[in-house]
């Protein structure tokens, strides 16, 4: 075996030479910039093998958990097997299992997998109903929990995803998905540390995921989930939220629903920013929703001097 | 004779030093909206390369690499006073991390030595 495939096909490796430089030598466009390890430009993931540690310092907990490294400074001792860049994670089918509302507009799908799917709570995937019809939604399942794949879509009138599946998709029915992909999963935080979740809408999918997985995982210190939504309808899983907050003494839950009357006007990012002041500096933050949000959110959380890796962020793009 | 970076503490004072940086560049109104992107984490990296190479530390820039790195900055108007406004923005980040005053001078003067590369003349 070579000691380093890109995809299948076998790369050309000198003794002591760097995984960024024998891909540039095979003719394969690798990105780069400091080539010293430094400008994280050269990023590469391995699906196979395990690159040397040096070669991943810098990077986040989430980052390394999934095997990515940097190329220029790597100097495989064993065999790398590389994802190539821009293609797509392997299809596989599931299986439809139930399909119901969580709220008027949100639907809960689950899915079971024909074969096996690792991935960690707070991933996400993406379905593909065909080939110009794929969106990627965040997983809410567990994957020692739960049996099947559990999604929570927002309904638009107007999308096409929404509109494939209430009308043209029911239980036994196979999907395609792929995946899994995404940094918002609990890895790298202490158990001590203050954990603060934070989304908006089906945002609470992968928050979900997380929060299990981090009474799974033992996490001793305070969990602060905020939830925002347009109305109370929209704060689904509220009772759910509420028997976990009291069963488990260092979980709180925050539902925040636009209201005038209400602290900052039930704005979710407003209430966490001024609830969260006094523990920016050593929390580990989960920020899941729309790109504005996500932005404003991080943004300020830094400046007020959370610190950039304790924040992870997965941001929903809406396509119609 | 150690080098600078040596001096300053190779990469742990780079990453002491670059989340300071990037917050007060960020908080800075006369040039956030040079920093200010949705991929915090890829340029708080362009920023751990950046005070890197001024530390005098490993990376291999040459002064093309400056110039293509910059040059969407300089069409959005990027002149001699956002890079005072950057130079005055490390030396108080060093500062700030009791940096003696002798290598606050001679990372300004690393750091001055690209001023005419970034801005592409
Ligand atoms: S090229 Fe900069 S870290 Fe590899």
């Amino acid at each position: 075996m070579s000691l380093l495939s890109y995809g299948d096909r076998p790369v050309e490796i000198a003794e002591g030479e760097t995984v960024l430089s024998a891909l540039l030598r095979a003719g394969i466009k690798a990105p780069h910039g400091c080539r010293a390890g430094v400008c994280q430009g050269c990023v590469q993931r391995a699906l196979q093998g395990e690159p040397p540690a040096q070669a991943q310092e810098g990077l986040s907990d989430a980052q390394k958990a999934q095997g990515f490294f940097l190329a220029c400074i790597c100097a495989p001792k064993s065999p790398l097997i590389l994802a190539p860049i821009e293609s797509s994670s392997p299809r596989l089918d599931a299986i439809v299992r139930s399909m119901d509302l969580l709220a008027p507009d949100i639907m809960r799908l689950r899915i079971e997998p024909e074969a096996a799917f690792p991935y960690r709570a707070g991933q996400f995937l993406e379905l593909v109903a065909s080939e110009d019809l794929k969106r990627c939604y965040s997983l809410a399942s567990h994957p020692e929990e739960d049996p099947f794949l559990e999604m929570h879509i927002r309904l638009h009138p107007d999308g096409r995803m929404s509109r494939h599946l209430s009308q043209n998709l029911s239980p036994g029915d196979r999907i395609e998905i792929a995946g899994p992909e995404g940094n918002c999963f609990y890895e790298g935080v202490e158990p001590d540390q203050p954990l603060v979740l934070i989304g908006a809408g089906t945002g609470l999918a992968p928050l979900w995921g997380v929060l299990r997985d981090a009474l799974r995982r033992g996490h001793r210190g305070p969990i602060r989930l905020y939830h925002g939504a347009r109305d109370r309808e929209s704060a689904y899983h509220a009772e759910e939220m509420e028997v976990l907050a009291r069963a488990r003494e260092n979980f709180a839950y925050r539902p925040c629903v636009r209201d005038t009357a209400a602290a900052h006007g039930g704005d979710v990012a407003a209430t966490a920013l001024a609830d969260e002041q006094a523990s920016l500096a050593h929390a580990a933050f989960f920020l899941c929703g729309g790109e504005k949000l996500v932005a404003r959110l991080k943004r300020e959380l830094f400046l007020g001097g959370a610190k950039l890796k304790h924040i992870r962020a997965d941001v929903f793009t809406q396509a119609v | 004779m150690s080098t600078l970076y040596e001096r300053l503490g190779g990469e742990k004072a780079v990453d002491a030093a670059v989340d300071i940086f990037y917050r007060r560049v960020l908080a800075d109104g006369r040039i956030a909206r040079f920093f200010d992107t949705v991929d915090m984490e890829r340029q708080a990296a362009k920023q751990k390369a950046f005070l890197t190479m001024v530390f005098g530390g490993p990376a291999n820039y040459t002064g093309k690499d400056m110039r293509e790195g910059h040059k969407h900055l300089v069409e959005k108007g990027l002149n001699d006073s956002h890079v005072d406004a950057v130079l005055e923005n490390l030396a108080t980040t060093l500062r700030q991390l009791n940096v003696g005053e002798a290598e606050v001078k001679e990372v300004v003067t690393l750091a001055n030595s690209v001023r005419d590369d970034v801005l592409n003349r």
